[in-house]
């Protein structure tokens, strides 16, 4: 059976009728079509995953449909089911459907309602095209589906031209890494002729390199993930796209679409495996990302913007782990994160809801005991990201601090120590936030403070099911499940001591930040504006996020806008195209101006003129007879 | 010169005083007594082909003609006169409306 | 040089002359009785030609009709006519040098045609041109050969006077 296009197809069909159908036929239409086709896909998953396991380690192939043949070569869209894809496709739409489930809570009296789901399964449609898709070109189309997706959810609000610009940004930025993505493909087929995942990587593998670097195709592919997942330099784009709903943030911007770009690394595995100099940039880059990111979230104030930027930092720990050649751990920590990021950005969420739309955590406090279930959810997560065991965010930081530290492909203790900085960092500026969210006294006004109420069973059952895998979830080592896929690099022997010692100083780590935490902000906002008043330079710098999209605005802004005003507009569209035209029509009028002149109304002039052209045509006539 | 070449030429001659006429003056009246020289001029011509061919059918154009003739200025005469009457004057510069 | 050839040659000058004065003539008036004194030159061109019936007519309807309806219609109307006093439209001299390039183009041709005699030009085509164009010939002629044409003239009469009194009469209509 065609199991794995039952399962792109699903959201599709949703899309379409939520989309035609749906702002005729009602809420209830919307909730059960909008909801249920992700379930089934869910359910379909589980259904092939079994398949997957009984196949002895062989993944499913199907092919769909065949879109076109280009002399010997024909571009299939085809569906691929190993390890790796079934254990991103549960992720997609189990995670998916408790974020529909939750939106039809949070989006309850939104006008837009039928829109809104109907993008929400264009999205999971898109995002499934891109996990399972078996060869470059149809990830392709599914990366590019899911970035409209993202604007077209970001952008939901559109009458707000701040969000439809914030859409329009998360789009742009996204784009200029394809170009690197696009380039990469092309390089691909160039040298070997095929696009599928599979083939690709067993030529990489196998033993004659092909005629193209790999270093070099792996930058470039390197570049889109950037964009798609946010990396310096392409990052700009994640913190502005908390613009959008609250569970669209949670879903693409938190659990999958933004790990779409470490998945593209993973499945490429046997590409990155050979490419030493593109592992070591991308361990650079991610490493450094996290850091940056970290650091930016320690002074945000608006609570969606500082779990942005915690994903941020968080995607930089994956891209470490896939530096480092570490791809199972990269992997295992999209699963944890998934589930911890959601919990977190549904609870913000929620918080939102509960306070009418306020957002800023200087003026919150105090909610633990009025919205409980979301305060323990949120206390659960938070701790989970923090790296506390026995949680989920435990396990997985720790296997990349340890590669980071001890892989053969790459680990050094530069990278393990930058990292380490920054898991303190984590805890510290998560904790700030469930501090000043839930357990400081309040600061909120005193209209808010009456309407604060506890979200509806809607919302508050999937934030218990998501801390819940944010508690356990770790225990299932998917690192290992993805061995028989992704080998796991090997260690230095002579480290190998260090491992326990290191679990341990983590978890010190961890809760070091706890305690920062506590000692700064536990009676309030003073001691923070103390310190905030010693380091005005370092507050400001952070705070103007390093003003990077000053510097881009500066650099690329301005001179192209520049370019189109004074270039395209002034000289090239006005003055040589209008200039044109009118040139012409000012010659046509006045050629009819001047041979407008014979009219002049005066019959002897005719009369003089029709005598002129008969003696013309007399002599012209002898002469020629 | 022989008597045809003497009498075309004569019938050229009147032709051309009469264009001269139709093209130079400005009474409305006067352009059509031109435009009658130029015609008699003309049936001059046909006078002088009809006799040296001797076709007693030449003649009985010419007749025709002067008949055509006839009930040509019968028409034109009215219809000057409408345009004197309509601008009050019968010089022709008077219905030069068009800027040119 | 026979009579013939000098009162064709008198005639020519005549006509000629008449029509310049018709150039020149400042009062309609004169310029009427120019045209007559042209038309009967020719007419008595035509009657030296031999065209005798011809000529007769040429006198009774061309002068006798038409210029006297001419000369009518100018003595109804107005002396005080601006163009009495402006004879001329503007650009006098272009005119002439075409009408004359026409006149020596076309004379041109002429000439270069064959003379059938040369000399005198009092010849004519024999006798049978002297009785060819007489009244009776030129009758049985008409009005046997082409009769059509006769009743078509007359019905191209009647049109002329229905056409001048629709003309009159429409003008009328739009001048109330």
């Amino acid at each position: 059976m065609n199991l794995l296009t039952l399962i792109v197809v699903l959201p599709l069909t949703g899309f379409l009728l939520n989309g035609l159908l749906g702002p005729r036929l009602g809420k209830s239409f919307v909730t059960v079509v909008g909801c249920g086709l992700p379930v089934l896909a869910f359910l379909a998953t589980i259904r092939a995953f079994g398949q997957l396991d009984g196949a002895a380690g062989l993944a499913l192939v199907e092919s769909a449909y065949t879109w076109a043949v280009v002399g010997d070569f024909s571009f299939d869209i085809a569906f691929y089911f190993d390890r790796l894809s079934a254990l991103m496709t549960l992720i997609v739409t189990g995670v998916g459907s408790l974020i529909h489930i939750y939106s039809t809570g949070y989006m309850k009296d939104d006008p837009s309602y039928a829109r809104y789901f109907a993008y929400l399964n264009l999205f999971l449609f898109f995002m499934l095209l891109l996990v399972l898709g078996r060869s470059l070109l149809v990830c392709f189309v599914g990366w590019e589906g899911v970035g409209l997706a993202s604007y077209l959810l970001i952008g939901f609000w559109f009458e707000d031209p701040a969000k439809a610009a914030a859409g329009k940004k998360a789009f742009i930025t996204n784009r200029v890494g394809d170009a690197g993505f696009l380039l990469g493909m092309f390089l691909i087929y160039y040298a070997l002729g095929t696009l599928d995942f599979d083939a690709v990587n067993a030529a990489f593998q196998g033993p004659v390199p092909p005629a193209v670097s790999a270093s070099l195709v792996g930058v470039l592919l390197f570049i889109g993930a950037t964009g798609k997942s946010a990396q310096i330099p392409l990052h700009v784009w994640l913190p502005d796209a908390m613009a959008g709903p609250t569970p669209v943030s949670a879903l693409i911007h938190a659990a999958t679409m933004v790990t779409a770009g470490v998945y593209l690394v993973a499945r490429l595995n046997g590409l990155y495996l050979v490419a030493p100099e593109a592992s070591q940039l991308i361990a650079g880059i991610g490493v450094a990302t996290a850091f940056f990111a970290a650091t930016i979230a320690v002074v945000q104030t608006d609570i969606k913007k500082v779990l942005a930027y915690s994903t941020i930092s968080q995607l930089g720990f994956m891209f470490l782990a896939l530096g480092v050649g570490a791809y199972g751990v990269a992997v295992f920590h999209v699963y944890t994160h998934a589930f911890f990021k959601a919990c977190l950005f549904l609870g913000a969420g929620s918080v939102i809801h509960a306070l009418g739309g306020e957002q800023d955590i200087r003026k919150m406090g105090g909610l633990a005991r009025r919205i409980p279930v979301t305060f323990v959810t949120f206390a659960v997560a938070t701790a989970a990201i923090a790296g506390l065991p026995p949680l989920a965010g435990f396990f997985s930081k720790d296997e990349i601090l340890w590669y980071a530290f001890a892989s053969e492909r790459g680990g050094s203790p530069l990278l393990w120590a930058v990292a380490s900085v920054t898991a303190l960092l984590t805890a510290f500026y998560m904790f700030r936030l469930l501090i000043l969210t839930f357990l400081t006294p309040s600061r909120m006004d005193h209209e808010t403070e009456h309407h604060v109420h506890e979200s509806p069973w809607s919302m508050t059952s999937v934030l218990v099911v998501l801390a819940v895998l944010s508690a356990i979830g770790g225990f299932f080592h998917v690192y290992l499940f993805l061995e028989p896929v992704m080998p796991l690099p090997e260690t230095a022997h002579a480290l190998e001591h260090l491992e326990w010692p290191l679990i341990i100083l983590a978890v010190v780590i961890g809760l070091a930040g706890l305690a920062a935490a506590v000692y700064v902000y536990r009676g309030g906002l003073d001691r923070a504006e103390r310190l905030e008043r010693r380091f005005p330079g370092l507050h400001r710098l952070l705070s103007g996020k390093y003003y990077i999209d000053e510097l881009y605005e500066a650099l690329i802004g301005r001179p192209i806008r520049w370019i189109s005003d004074r270039v395209f507009l002034r000289i090239g569209d006005r003055l040589l195209l209008d200039g044109t035209l009118n040139g012409m029509a000012s010659v046509a009028r006045g050629a009819a101006g001047q041979l407008a002149r014979v009219q002049t109304g005066n019959l002897h002039f005719y009369a003089f003129l029709v005598l002129a052209g008969l003696v013309a045509l007399l002599l012209w006539s002898w002469g020629h007879v | 010169m022989d008597r045809t070449q003497l009498l075309l030429t004569l019938s050229i001659a009147l032709f051309a005083i009469g264009l001269l006429g139709v093209m130079i003056r400005r009474n409305a009246l006067v352009m059509l007594m031109c435009m009658e020289l130029m015609l008699n001029g003309v049936i001059l011509s046909l006078v002088t082909f009809a006799e040296r061919s001797a076709m007693l059918s030449g003649a009985v154009l010419v007749f025709l003609v002067f008949v055509v003739a006839a009930a040509e200025i019968a028409i034109a005469i009215p219809i000057v006169l409408l345009l004197a009457r309509r601008r009050r004057t019968l010089d022709v510069g008077a219905w030069s409306e068009l800027r040119g | 040089m026979s009579l013939e050839t000098l009162l064709l040659y008198f005639f020519s000058a005549a006509a000629l002359l008449s029509g310049v004065l018709m150039l020149v003539a400042r009062h309609p008036m004169r310029v009427a009785i120019a045209l007559i004194g042209a038309m009967i030159s020719l007419a008595g061109i035509y009657a030296i030609l031999g065209v005798h019936v011809i000529a007769v007519f040429q006198v009774l309807i061309y002068v006798g009709a038409v210029m006297v309806f001419m000369v009518y219609v100018i003595m109804l109307l107005d002396v005080r006519d601006p163009s009495f006093l402006e004879r001329y439209g503007r650009a006098v001299l272009p005119s002439v040098l075409l009408a004359g390039l026409l006149a020596v183009a076309l004379a041109a041709a002429v000439g270069r045609g064959r003379s059938v005699t040369a000399g005198d030009l009092g010849t004519t085509q024999g006798e049978s041109a002297g009785t060819l164009f007489n009244v009776q010939p030129f009758s049985a002629e008409f009005l046997g050969s082409y009769w059509l044409h006769f009743e078509l003239t007359s019905v191209l009469l009647l049109a002329a006077v229905v056409a001048a009194i629709a003309v009159v009469k429409g003008g009328r209509r739009h001048d109330g």
